[in-house]
């Protein structure tokens, strides 16, 4: 169970990008997270595995404290938790296998580095991710050679390298198109179901959202100001999307039944 | 404002015009085009510096009073011719030229009609002023064309000022057009430029040019085939001396006999004229028939030339190979201190065909061998300055470092640490070098032992220190403790901070005024006001705030050596070799060390630019996963950089190879120093085969580096 007191952070310029947020996560929930640009989502999911170091406020995790955290400790809780990207964030010169492997950094010894060592281990289950997201045989190809869908293959197949117990997912999908959208996840859904993990995921689409979500906090300015369970936002409709939201909120046009 | 404000015809300011007639730019910074307003001021004052002091460079003309007063006239003569013709100019381009066509035409005629006029106007006026008729010319000329520019410029900032607003800036196209051409004008008297004299005196320079061109001639040995014969003879003759004996006719070689062997030197007065010396009989035989015989005239110290004016010696040998000539002996000079006989020699040549052989000669091998040291000496240092500057670059690389953070408290055990692990370091790799010898016997251990004790202690006790503290501070002590520890250990730091800046201080400002005894005397006095000042300034800072507030400790590590490898650079590799020189003496030693200091810093510099500007989104993913410092550097930073790093390296490769042929020059040894000996000499065949050398590695590197560069970006 994720459980966040209180997180506010100010960033060193004075901007407030979290101001009092408290919520918790129950264990294989897939939780959306919904808001405009600089609402504070990336920020939100960033101070969960310390990407960012919150200003106040307490996260906890399975009742460890994360904010507490000394770097060893950190590293172990960070194996923990899986993160994909909007941008992907994969090293567009190294090969696709290589990416993947770097989800093992938090298992293997730091020095096995130097050489670019992973155990045959490591390398077997790489292929298995990689199969399970359906580009095995991209392995060897160089990661910039990859199309956008693959990419963002390739970063929950990097993921899936932690055994992750949760995955946060920073807008995964606003780089793609709507097609690779469902695509993208549906492999997340899938996760959560078959594998259990806990998911906090942050979108912009309202029938993305209602498609995906079994719960979804709405953030404004940096404060919760919507919580909704997947009935609640199941029933909602635009004119009251547009209304957490803000007058941007857009509705994608092509659904999974859209395309097939 | 909008664009349509913008074209809008406005009306001119009539009293900024007139304010920066009086100071140039004040029109323009009273209607807020401040910096506008301090560049034509700066702009004006430097020009009417420079031509008072291109007049001021005659050596006949000191007074700069003078020259003052000379150019304020000037100045207002030639605006008011520039305001005479520029009114010409407007009234015929309303009444005659109305055309677009004629309006250009009568423009140019206009600018030509305005240099002529004011050269000839002024000239008299110069000439009166300066009244030295040779160099009048070019300096008059110079002094007129910079004091109409000036005025030029000046005239239009008045009419600048006038439609200067704080919302609209006209164009500066004329001022910077009018700008460059008075520093063209300025500056080619300021730095001599005397094109007359380069076309005058270039022939002198063709005999040079020719054997630099084509120097190969030197590069190979040649064999000689000439007919050779000597005789020897003393001169002077003391009392009782016979001489060398007298050599007899040879059958199967060429032979010359000189009768007598013994004789007395001519005599040459101040006035030239000659008191000749003993007369020689000279027969020989042997040569080659009908073929010209030269005679050379050998000094007891072995040195040749030909004895003109003595007698012929330049003539053809017989039908039979034979000749006979008289001959007196030269005025050859003779040492003061010579002792003992002085054996002249008397050679008769035949110069005979050269005949190539293929060997490189002596000079061509020694230039190889020195290209190649030149060549190595370039590579090592870049080799050894890439894997120096690696670790800094990392160090220097901002994004990286300021994730580097820790709490006040842990940085001030830390820094305590630092200092305490790195004196026990000292201590420990000491005593561990006294066992076999230390510094004498083995320097490379000792200095590797150090090196690994000094740093590894230093980090060790830093890393147990701050965390040590830390954990103390956090978990056994009151809070007022913890604050105190902070606030005294910073205090400590700053004082002894301030203590090394205070002496510092003492020891650069004083010693330049001052006498080292008040240097001596002084630096202990600064160092205390120093140390004070840091502690009082530390404190402070601990008080203010908390001991567990985080603080940035990656921002001062990338901020010292950042600033350390800028100073490092701005200092060029020629100082840097002289530097060498004095530390190792000459040699290519010496230009390795000075290539390799400038290399650390500048691909220091280059490398932690590029890490800079990597791409964070990895780092940031790598990150999440778990991943430490060491990992994240390796998975996300490396395969970023790598290819910025590899172009930076062979660049910096090609350039140290250049610097090498140069830093030579001042006693680095290599080619350079080899080029540097032989154009002293006047050897400049030799010193061509070295530019030769030079210029094809430089080129062939240059197309490598290109190549391989190509290939990796």
């Amino acid at each position: 169970m994720l459980k966040i007191e209180n997180l506010t952070k100010v960033y060193d310029d004075g901007t407030v990008a979290l101001k009092d947020v408290s919520f918790t996560v129950e264990e294989g929930e897939f939780l959306i997270v919904i808001g405009l640009s600089g609402s504070g989502k990336s920020t939100l999911l960033r101070c969960i595995n310390r990407l960012i170091d919150p200003t106040e406020g307490k996260i906890t995790w399975n009742d460890i404290d994360i904010t507490e955290a000394s770097e060893g400790e950190l590293r172990r809780i960070r194996r923990g938790i899986g993160m994909i990207f909007q941008q992907f964030n994969l090293v567009d010169r190294s090969s696709v296998m290589t990416n993947v492997l770097t989800g093992r950094c938090g298992y293997v010894n730091p020095l096995w580095s130097l050489i670019n060592y992973f155990p045959r281990k490591d390398r077997e289950r790489a292929h298995t991710a990689l199969e399970r997201v359906g580009i095995r045989e991209k392995a060897s190809n160089r990661a910039d050679a990859l199309s956008g869908g693959q990419k963002q293959r390739v970063g929950i197949a990097r993921a899936l390298m932690q055994d992750p117990k949760m995955l946060l997912a920073d807008e995964p999908v606003a780089s793609l198109d709507p097609v690779l959208a469902h695509t993208i996840l549906g492999y997340l859904e899938k996760l959560n179901q078959e594998d259990k993990i806990t998911v906090v995921c942050s979108l912009h689409y309202l029938d993305l959202v209602q498609r995906y979500a079994t719960r979804v906090i709405g953030l404004r300015e940096g404060r919760i100001i919507y919580e909704g369970s997947q009935e609640e936002i199941r029933r909602l409709t635009d004119e009251q999307f547009k209304q957490i939201y803000g007058e941007e909120a857009q509705r994608m046009s092509v659904g999974p039944e859209g395309i097939s | 404002m909008t664009d349509l404000e913008a074209t809008l015809p406005r009306k001119r300011s009539f009293l900024q015009s007139f304010l920066s007639l009086l100071v140039p730019g004040l029109g323009q910074a009273i209607a807020g085009a401040y910096s506008r307003g301090l560049a034509i001021l700066t702009t004006i004052a430097t020009f009417t510096g420079l031509t008072i002091w291109t007049a001021a460079q005659r050596p006949r003309f000191p007074d700069y009073g003078l020259t003052t007063r000379a150019f304020l006239l000037l100045l207002l003569e030639t605006a008011a011719i520039l305001i005479f013709i520029a009114a010409l100019h407007y009234i015929v381009r309303r009444t005659i030229a109305k055309k677009p066509t004629t309006q250009a035409a009568a423009q140019t005629v206009f600018i030509v009609l305005a240099i002529l006029v004011i050269a000839l106007i002024q000239q008299p006026l110069l000439d009166t002023i300066l009244s030295e008729e040779n160099q009048s010319m070019v300096y008059g000329l110079t002094l007129v064309f910079g004091a109409a520019l000036t005025a030029a410029i000046w005239l239009w900032n008045v009419s600048d000022a006038g439609w200067v607003r704080r919302d609209y800036a006209p164009s500066m196209n004329a001022l910077i057009f009018l700008g460059i051409a008075a520093l063209i004008v300025l500056g080619s008297r300021v730095t001599q430029v005397d094109l007359p004299k380069a076309i005058r005196e270039y022939r002198d320079t063709e005999i040079i040019l020719q054997r630099i061109v084509w120097p190969w001639e030197s590069a190979f040995v040649y064999e000689e085939n000439n007919v050779v014969a000597e005789a020897r003879i003393q001169a002077p003759c003391p009392p009782g001396a016979t001489g060398p004996e007298v050599n007899e006719p040879r059958e199967d070689e060429p032979w010359v006999i000189v009768t007598p062997t013994c004789g007395d030197l001519s005599e040459r007065d101040t006035q030239g004229n000659i008191d000749f010396g003993t007369e020689l009989d000279i027969r020989g035989g042997g040569f080659v028939p009908d073929q010209t015989v030269n005679l050379r005239w050998q000094n007891p110290i072995g040195n040749a030339f030909k004895p003109r004016g003595f007698g012929d010696a330049e003539f053809p040998a017989s039908e039979e190979g034979t000749f006979e000539t008289k001959l007196f002996i030269p005025d050859a000079t003779i040492s003061s201190t010579a002792q003992g006989d002085q054996i002249h020699t008397l050679i008769a040549i035949q110069t005979g065909e050269r005949e190539f052989t293929g060997q490189l000669s002596n000079d061509m091998k020694l230039a190889l061998q020195q290209m190649l040291v030149t060549i190595m000496m370039g590579m090592m240092a870049t080799l050894v300055g890439v894997v120096l500057s690696v670790p800094l670059s990392f160090l220097s690389a901002r994004n990286l470092m300021s994730s580097i953070k820790s709490t006040l408290q842990a940085f001030v055990g830390g820094v305590f640490g630092l200092v305490l692990g790195g004196w026990l370091g000292s201590i420990i790799a000491a005593r561990i070098s006294a066992s076999y010898g230390g510094l004498e016997a083995m320097p490379l251990l000792t200095f590797a032992l150090n090196l690994i004790f000094i740093l590894g202690g230093a980090l060790l006790l830093y890393r147990l220190a701050g965390t040590g503290l830390e954990w103390l501070g956090q978990r056994a002590l009151p809070e007022i403790v913890a604050h105190l520890i902070t606030i005294i250990g910073l205090a400590v730091v700053g004082a002894a901070i301030g203590y090394l800046l205070g002496i510092a201080f003492a020891r650069g400002v004083f010693s330049i005024t001052s006498t080292p005894e008040f240097v001596e005397l002084m630096s202990p006095r600064t160092g205390a006001i120093g140390a004070a000042i840091g502690a009082i300034f530390m404190a402070y800072y601990g008080f203010r705030r908390q001991p567990f507030d985080e603080i940035t400790t990656g921002n001062f590590i990338y901020v010292f050596v950042r600033v350390t490898l800028n100073i490092i650079r701005s200092i060029e590799p020629l100082i840097w070799a002289v530097i060498g020189i004095i530390w190792v003496g000459p040699g290519p030693f010496a230009g390795f060390i000075a290539l390799t200091i400038h290399t650390i810093a500048a691909l220091g510099k280059l490398y932690s630019e590029a890490i800079e500007s990597i791409d964070p989104g990895p780092i940031e993913a790598v990150q999440s996963t778990g991943a430490d410092r060491l990992q994240t550097i390796v998975y996300a930073v490396v395969p970023q950089i790598l290819p910025p790093f590899i172009a930076f390296t062979i660049y910096r490769w090609d350039i140290n190879v250049r610097l090498s042929t140069i830093i030579g020059l001042v006693g680095g040894g290599g080619i350079g120093f080899l080029l540097i000996q032989w154009i002293r000499l006047f050897q400049y065949e030799q010193a061509g085969i070295a530019v030769w050398l030079i210029t094809i590695t430089v080129a062939a590197l240059d197309f490598v580096s290109a190549e391989i560069r190509g290939r990796f970006v």
